[in-house]
């Protein structure tokens, strides 16, 4: 009998074990403990003191999150999510009810365009001023009526130069036959096609069934070369040495040229994109004016400079910048040069075509 | 299983069981009922629905009937995502057979006072999140890893074996997270084992081998039977360590699925893959059942 209990409870513990989310999928929950609404620097919205957070994975430092609660007494919850679209699901399934979403810039033009954003305040979030000019503005969301920038960034290309003697200069140098499964690249479809969207010459946003068809032969070439899809931390087997070459994010990129001075940091000579990553109310938000303060919280330069501490993406945020170190500016990988930022093209939202190039990427990873 | 038990008393009452049961009786079933419909009956039912739907840009589902899922479904790129990942799934079922019998035979043959002991150290890294499990394969596995360090220092190897990011790496981490489902099964099946039946195949002349083939395995073929269900229909839609250990180069059924209702904005696409999936499951279950009856 007693075996039994045993037995019943290591099943249970099995089962609850046993079927899971992909890593970046997981929750957390902020701080629970209550801590005294100390010296607030934003007002305290009346009648509610609380704050749901939904942001990507490895975006918002915990820190922050507790210093915004201590000075303000909002409790933060805040939920991770690990791609634009998984936001989307759950924001349009109404599950939980957010204040904050952190979007994409296509994901953005597409929400103000539905009418699922709330619009802002600007006398609310006055510390918007510290934003760069050139991340102001823009066709996604013009005059930013709905949404403020976060952080943006680029996809770049990683090399360990102890490994790879060639030079490389872009998507070409890296889809070569002796780098075969020696290279790491995003777990994106989007992402992928693009590159080759580049390579052909292709406009990034006409994802038309024609201009697909015209890359695919390409990208077929490119994909059994290689080895590791990830997203999430294509970093990680770039460090362990599984790889020599990655096409990664610019924050993950600049992580990897802190780490060890053989990884190389290069912008692809076809061109590539810039992404803009913002905070956003929902439409159905309970709290907006907390949501207001956190958004003018996150601008401030001491809060934003923290945030480029553990994530080092292109900060849009000038005064933050001013605090960052000499060497942290220099990272290329953080802060690409302004002439090639203005060559960068954006996302713009491409609805059902999403799916296509989904069936396309992966029939040509299975071929 | 619990669906097959809570069916077990309505099945009997149709059949013209003598006593219907009471008030008592339902009032005991009701929270399991309830539990059935809930988390059982209605995903299901909402599964099915959404597989006949369409979506709009933003993947919003949109209810309007439509077959299109099912046709995009039998495509030979999904075909061949799904027997990929059947194959993986059946040798994961055999490897862990192969290593959690004879465990979970020592552990079942044991002092009585041991077995509690055994069972827990089969457990006992299972307190830990699969996922840090997993990422700790990935440090032991990869290039500059323990093992190849390991076998480069001894000069075994002189330069780097690629273990991950292949499918050894992928049916390694399966084994290693389903294999206490194969154990457990098996080990109740073996305490039950009645010693005087191998004593009796001895008397009769059989050698161990024999005893081992007649005896033992027919006796402990429940467990056995459960163990593999129990490993191989989570095994098929497992995702996470298939991506992780995989490197996403292999994509699986259950991979797929979850970019359906994420990157690839597609919920009702994704719904008839799980569908097809679900029915896959039923018609292979209800074949074992009735290959079983027929013996």
């Amino acid at each position: 009998m007693k075996n039994h209990i045993t037995l019943m409870a290591a099943l249970a513990a099995l089962a609850l074990a046993g079927c899971g989310k992909p890593p970046a999928a997981t929750s957390s929950s902020g701080p629970k403990v209550e801590s005294k609404p100390a010296a607030a620097a934003e007002p305290k919205a009346p009648g509610s003191d609380k704050l749901n957070v939904f942001c990507w994975s490895e975006y918002i430092p915990q820190s922050v999150i507790d210093q915004f609660t201590k000075e303000t007494g909002i409790k933060v919850s805040v939920e991770n999510y690990a791609s634009n679209e998984e936001m989307l699901a759950k924001l349009m399934a109404g599950g939980g009810s957010y204040d904050i979403i952190q979007p994409s810039e296509y994901v953005v033009g597409a929400l103000v365009k539905e009418g699922l954003l709330h619009p802002l305040d600007p006398a609310k979030v006055p510390n918007l001023k510290n934003i760069a000019p050139q991340f102001l503005n823009l066709p996604f969301d013009p005059g930013n009526k709905f949404s403020v920038p976060f952080m943006a960034g680029t996809v770049g290309i990683v090399v360990n130069t102890d490994l790879v003697k060639d030079d490389i200069k872009g998507f070409t140098d890296v889809f070569q036959d002796k780098y075969k499964q020696n290279i790491v690249v995003l777990d994106d479809a989007r992402e992928i096609v693009t590159w080759g969207f580049f390579t052909e010459g292709v406009p990034i946003n006409q994802v038309t069934d024609e201009n697909l068809a015209k890359v695919k032969p390409l990208v077929s070439k490119w994909l059994p070369l290689v080895k590791v899809y990830d997203s999430d931390s294509p970093k990680t087997a770039l460090l362990n040495g599984d790889v020599a070459i990655g096409v990664v994010w610019g924050g993950e990129g600049a992580i990897l040229l802190n780490e060890d001075k053989k990884f190389k940091w290069v912008l692809p000579s076809e061109g590539t994109h810039l992404f803009i990553d913002s905070l956003a109310i929902p439409k159905a938000s309970q709290n907006v004016a907390n949501a207001e303060a956190f958004m003018n919280f996150i601008l401030r330069p001491d809060v934003s400079k923290q945030i480029s501490d553990a994530f080092p993406y292109l900060n849009p945020n000038l005064a933050a910048r001013e605090l960052l170190t000499a060497e942290q500016r220099a990272n290329k990988a953080s802060f690409p040069p302004d002439e090639d930022i203005k060559k960068m093209q954006m996302f713009e939202d491409i609805g059902q075509q999403a799916s296509k190039i989904d069936e396309m990427v992966t029939s040509l990873k299975v071929q | 299983m619990a669906g097959l038990a809570a069916a077990a008393p309505v099945a009997a009452d149709s059949r013209g069981f003598r006593r219907k049961p009471g008030l008592a009786a339902w009032l005991v079933l009701a929270p399991l009922l309830a539990w059935l419909v809930l988390f059982i009956v209605v995903p299901t039912i909402m599964l099915v629905v959404v597989s006949f739907a369409e979506r709009d840009a933003l993947g919003r589902v949109v209810y309007q009937f439509s077959f299109d899922n099912y046709v995009r479904a039998f495509n030979w790129v999904w075909l061949k995502v799904l027997w990929d990942s059947i194959w993986y799934a059946f040798l994961t079922t055999v490897i862990c057979m192969l290593v959690g019998y004879p465990v979970a035979f020592f552990i079942g043959r044991a002092p009585e006072r041991w077995r509690g002991i055994l069972l827990m150290l089969v457990m006992v890294p299972f307190w830990t999140s699969f996922l840090i499990r997993t990422y700790a394969w990935i440090t032991i596995l990869s290039k500059e890893g323990l093992v190849n360090s390991l076998l480069m220092s001894s000069g075994l190897i002189s330069a780097p074996i690629t273990l991950l990011y292949t499918p050894f790496a992928i049916v390694l981490g399966l084994v290693y997270n389903f294999l206490p489902f194969m154990i457990l099964p098996i080990y109740t099946s073996v305490e039950k084992l009645d010693g005087a039946m191998i004593e009796a195949a001895y008397d009769l002349g059989a050698r161990p081998m024999r005893a081992f083939a007649q005896v033992i395995i027919p006796l402990t073929s429940p467990g056995i039977t459960a163990g593999a269900l129990l490993v191989f229909i989570p095994s098929i839609c497992m995702f996470a360590i298939t991506t992780l250990m995989g490197g996403g180069a292999n994509p699986t059924i259950g991979e797929v699925i979850f970019k359906q209702f994420t990157s690839g904005r597609n919920q009702p696409f994704g719904a008839a893959l799980g569908t097809l999936l679900l029915v896959l499951f039923v018609v292979a279950l209800w074949f074992t059942r009735n290959s079983r009856e027929e013996e």
